[in-house]
């Protein structure tokens, strides 16, 4: 008999009778609750380091957590969002792929009573999430485009380089680096191109553009790979110290590059600052806590080589450990 | 003796159209060039030239793998991951050594050693591609598929998800330097290219390549042990990603854990426009090469004229539907 049944449909069934039983394990009533950590993407370096902080205090107060990668993608993510609610998670700490289309996920997790805790980008919706601990980066934005028009002296010709063009949090830094900088018709844009966020990419694109404009004197680059990309095309054309590099996030190597003088700015977020409010919150909801602020914006600061000696990657020196 | 005068006018014409469709991208490329001279003063100078060259040696060196595979009528989309495993495996080395607290033993590496580490990795998933698709029969796209997950996994593994930077002055030199006045990246891939080119063209392994693309049953029947020339193809296609990964790792003077995404797109890319048949069997070396100065070019003079970058990638996938309609046409023909 067990010699006719198809093999990979034996497998199927093995495969589910583990699944099951685990699962009958979980449910037991004393065990701790369980936290979701659904985040955008874990092929940047700062959602890595968020979703970690996320996880990790979520075990330090206690429960146990688990991360999903939706990989830049909604479809995904809604998967993700299904096998939590089914499968008995009671939070979800969450890094929405897209304001507009994950808005659908967070109102399948209200309707199964879940509560969730958006991190860093938001969910275009005000009665979704619990509370929504965001990073502000227009305004931080705003902070660097001041900050460049007064280190180019209002006057001169600069490069922009962008993420992905799919992705809102590109145009959220544009526009708030355009909204302050477009005020002064003496600072001109030569070339604005998509380096989609890398840093090989960075710097091949910035390479073609000074075979064009040999005279730039500033790039604005709408996160740190970018800019790091950036200075290396400069190093190997020459350049470097001439052109103004500056960059957005506040990654290990650009806090580095700004000490060293490579790199004039960039904006700091605050990922740990938001990973361990969002799972402090979880923390309080369980407890009984319902009122949380439905915005709580985490300002980004301006880190420039007066002030870079406070920082850390991806904080301040005296925030947590 | 008409009959042999026959064949032999007709052999003669074959041999024209098939010279004619390896100079249609040449012609294309010439064209391009053109026009690209034309809208920008700044296309057409050495230093550009140089710009150029050194951008595409990396997909050059993937795509000239790819040629082979595909020659064999395969595909292998592993290529942009095993070139992040590779050059953060090799950054990693270089940066940290390798220490075993158990047996309270650090091993650190030099330049030579790193490199060799990340070669024998790429190398090892390439052999493995071989392994399940000559010993399991699995469909290369399905293979190598799988491989392009693994190894992107064991590089987010290896990396924690974060870069490897600051590998020092004298490794960058393999990504950055001049040697004879020509940038060392470029010497890399064009060592590769030549070696590929005889390869292909003067050793008996070679012809077995075309031979198991052109018909795979025929050639075992005659005797060619078809699984050992397979895993050897993957290898070296492995191997040459390796390479590239070392390079990019190189010049950013830092491993990206996400580094080489699509890179198997680009490469696949370069050897459709230089004409290789997908469905194995023909093509050549010096057509992928042409292939992958077509994308360089275009990626360069769309970023000189400043073109938006939504517009770029419609006019990119333009130009590779292009190139394979022309050669649809003129396969037709032969």
């Amino acid at each position: 008999m067990i010699k006719h049944f198809p093999q990979p449909f034996l497998l199927l069934l093995l495969s589910l009778l583990i699944v099951t039983s685990s699962c009958k394990n979980k449910a037991a009533s004393d065990q701790p609750r369980k936290i979701a950590v659904v985040v955008s993407t874990l092929n940047n370096p700062w959602f890595v380091f968020l979703a970690q902080k996320a996880s990790a205090k979520a075990k330090e107060l206690g429960y146990e957590a688990k991360i999903f990668d939706s990989q830049n993608n909604t479809a995904l993510e809604t998967e993700h969002f299904e096998n939590a609610i089914a499968s008995g998670y009671s939070a979800i700490l969450f890094n929405p792929t897209d304001a507009e289309g994950s808005v659908a996920n967070v109102m399948r997790a209200k309707a199964a009573k879940v509560p969730v805790f958006c991190m860093d980008r938001e969910v275009n919706t005000t009665d979704g999430a619990t509370s929504q601990i965001l990073s502000d980066s227009y305004s931080g934005c705003v902070a660097i485009g001041r900050y460049f028009v007064e280190k180019l002296n209002k006057q001169g010709k600069y490069v922009e380089l962008l993420g992905l063009v799919s992705d809102n949090n590109t145009w959220n830094r544009s526009k708030g680096f355009h909204s302050l900088v477009d005020n002064y018709p003496g600072l001109k844009m030569v070339a604005q191109q998509s380096a989609d966020f890398d840093r090989n990419k960075a710097m091949e694109v910035l390479e073609s553009i000074l075979q064009a404009n040999p005279d730039i004197d500033a790039v604005f680059c709408g996160n740190d790979a970018m800019a790091m990309g950036a200075y290396q095309a400069l190093v190997a054309a020459g350049k470097a110290g001439h052109v103004k590099v500056f960059g957005f996030d506040g990654a290990e190597d650009a806090v580095d590059a700004i000490k060293n003088g490579k790199v004039e700015a960039t904006a700091m977020q605050f990922p740990q600052v938001m990973a361990e409010t969002a799972a402090q919150y979880a923390d309080e909801y369980f407890k009984g806590k319902r009122e949380f602020p439905k915005k709580m914006p985490v300002a980004v600061e301006l880190v420039t080589q007066n002030n870079v000696g406070d920082y850390i990657a991806y904080g301040k020196k005296d925030e947590g450990k | 003796m008409e009959a042999i005068i026959k064949l032999n006018s007709q052999n003669s014409i074959k041999k024209y159209t098939r010279s004619l469709a390896r100079f249609q991208s040449l012609i294309a490329l010439f064209i391009l060039c053109f026009v690209l001279s034309i809208l920008s003063d700044k296309f057409l100078t050495i230093d550009n030239a140089w710009n150029v060259m050194r951008q595409i040696s990396v997909n050059i060196c993937i795509a000239t793998g790819m040629t082979l595979v595909v020659l064999t009528a395969g595909i292998d989309l592993s290529v942009g991951s095993v070139l992040a495993l590779s050059g953060a495996i090799t950054a990693g080395l270089l940066r940290n050594g390798l220490e075993f607290p158990s047996a309270n033993l650090y091993v650190g590496f030099t330049i030579l050693g790193a490199v060799l580490a990340g070669l024998l990795i790429g190398a090892l998933l390439g052999v493995f591609n071989g392994w399940t698709i000559t010993r399991f029969k699995v469909p290369p796209f399905v293979a190598t598929l799988a491989v392009l997950t693994i190894a992107r996994g064991l590089t987010m593994l290896w990396t924690k998800g974060f870069p490897i930077s600051g590998l020092g002055e004298s490794f960058s030199f393999i990504g950055t330097g001049w040697f004879l006045g020509i940038p060392v990246p470029v010497w890399i891939s064009g060592i590769i290219v030549l070696m590929a080119v005889l390869l292909t063209r003067k050793t008996r392994f070679g012809r077995y390549i075309y031979a198991i693309g052109g018909n795979e049953n025929a050639s075992r029947l005659s005797g060619i042990n078809i699984d050992k020339i397979k895993i050897a193809v993957y290898t070296i296609a492995g191997g040459l990603a390796a390479i590239g990964g070392i390079i990019v790792t190189s010049r950013l003077d830092s491993a990206q854990p996400n580094a080489g995404i699509t890179y198997e797109l680009d490469a696949i890319a370069a050897v459709v426009i230089g004409g290789t048949s997908l469905s194995g069997g023909k093509g050549s070396i010096m057509g992928t090469v042409l292939g992958a100065i077509i994308i360089g070019v275009l990626n360069n003079g769309l970023v000189l004229l400043n073109v938006s970058p939504f517009w770029q990638q419609v006019v990119k996938g333009f130009v590779i539907l292009l190139a394979v309609i022309i050669d649809k046409a003129n396969s037709k023909n032969q």
